[in-house]
């Protein structure tokens, strides 16, 4: 399949058959970039079902807030209007992924912890925005596996036989990787700036120019997590750390090591979450 | 150790107090956790649950390590991979003796 082809079938991707309507709303009311916290805010108190899996996302492990939030509207004041788009965007999109690509939520859930508390050991402004850009990440396989399960069942396969990572195998199918993939869905759904940047760089993090420490934090997750094994990303080994990202997140041995303490019964509380 | 309500048992004991909705304490810490007590805060719409140091199932340890092996054999001789791989081994180790000092008569 070559670029224009594939560009072409991801513009629909908003018509997709498969996305309930609920999802259809949100997509369009977060790809307004003019949308205000207010109307955001009513519109999940809207509906019941939103509003619970909201509530439950702010309350999990992927934050870190210690009391409990118990109302829309305060969420939404806490968060801002980033996290709070980033949020609905991985409860709607995720939301179709459970069935398709059994672990992928885990390690998005993950990736958010561990991004996390990376952010928070380096003083980070912002350790929450962080975290949806760890949640976020792989959009891209979301958008391939829904768009085009067939041929990504068929790169799993591929990276699996040759014990290498579905994104240096994705290339011969998509002529791109599920980076590039997320970040055009992304641009297309209006997302902010910096999180489309990490995004497309997740796995060439030095190539960053937006928010280069954020996207050396959310690599260093992902690595990270993927060696202790938890969650499932369609491949099975880990990927190398970008020397660059070493470098710049600087994280000492004993860092790493209460890190990985910390997260420990964060990912087992998140796995046992169910939105 | 922070868990999720819905797993809690029985003969569990509270490491913190149990807060409903509005911050009200409606369990102390220590509490011995009964079935009708499991139930009632199963209700409450709680989360997560701090309970005193249990000894979980985990899956035989040679095994995990097998596992991170596997996982790191084609970063091997990647910059930094060494290091994490090894963080990670200790890291592990150590949770399976944490785990088998809560549970000493194993």
């Amino acid at each position: 399949m070559n670029l224009k082809t594939l560009k072409n079938r991801l513009e629909s991707i908003q018509t997709l058959a498969t996305i309930p309507a609920v999802a259809k709303h949100v997509l369009k009311l977060l790809g307004d970039p003019t949308v205000s916290l207010v109307e955001i805010s009513r519109f999940i108190s809207q509906d019941p079902v939103l509003t619970s899996r909201v509530l439950k996302m702010v309350n999990s492990p992927i934050y870190g807030f210690p009391g409990r939030i118990s109302s829309v509207n305060q969420a939404v004041l806490l968060l801002g209007l980033n996290v709070i788009r980033g949020l609905l965007f991985g409860i709607t999109v995720f939301d179709l992924m459970q069935q398709t690509m059994i672990g992928l939520w885990e390690h998005s859930m993950g990736c958010a912890i561990l991004s996390r508390l990376i952010a928070v050991k380096k003083g980070l402004k912002d350790p929450e925005e962080v975290s949806i850009h760890g949640l976020l990440h792989d959009i891209g396989k979301v958008i391939l596996v829904l768009k085009f399960p067939d041929e990504y069942e068929k790169v799993m396969a591929e990276a699996q036989e040759k014990g290498i990572r579905v994104y240096e195998v994705e290339a011969g199918y998509f002529s791109t990787t599920h980076a590039t993939v997320g970040a055009w869905v992304a641009e297309q759904w209006s997302f902010p700036k910096p999180l489309i940047d990490v995004i497309q760089y997740h796995h060439k993090p030095h190539l960053s120019k937006v928010v280069p420490m954020e996207t050396a934090i959310v690599h260093f997750a992902d690595v990270l997590l993927r060696g202790r094994g938890f969650g499932f990303a369609g491949d099975s080994t880990v990927p190398p750390l970008h020397p660059s990202s070493w470098e710049l997140v600087g994280l000492s041995e004993s860092d790493i090591k209460s890190i990985l303490r910390e997260a420990e019964d964060l990912l087992e509380e998140a796995a046992d979450l169910s939105l | 150790m922070r868990i999720s309500a819905k797993n809690i048992t029985p003969g569990m004991k509270l490491e913190r107090p149990v807060l409903n909705k509005n911050g009200l304490m409606m369990l102390g810490a220590d509490t011995e956790l009964t079935g009708a007590l499991v139930k009632k805060i199963q209700k409450m719409d709680i989360q997560v649950v701090y309970v005193q140091g249990i000894s979980k199932a985990l899956p035989p340890l040679d095994e995990v390590l097998a596992g991170l092996e596997g996982r790191f054999r084609s970063v091997e001789t990647a910059p930094h991979m060494d290091v994490l791989k090894k963080l990670l081994r200790e890291h592990i180790e150590g949770l399976y003796k944490a785990n088998e000092s809560k549970n000493p008569e194993k």
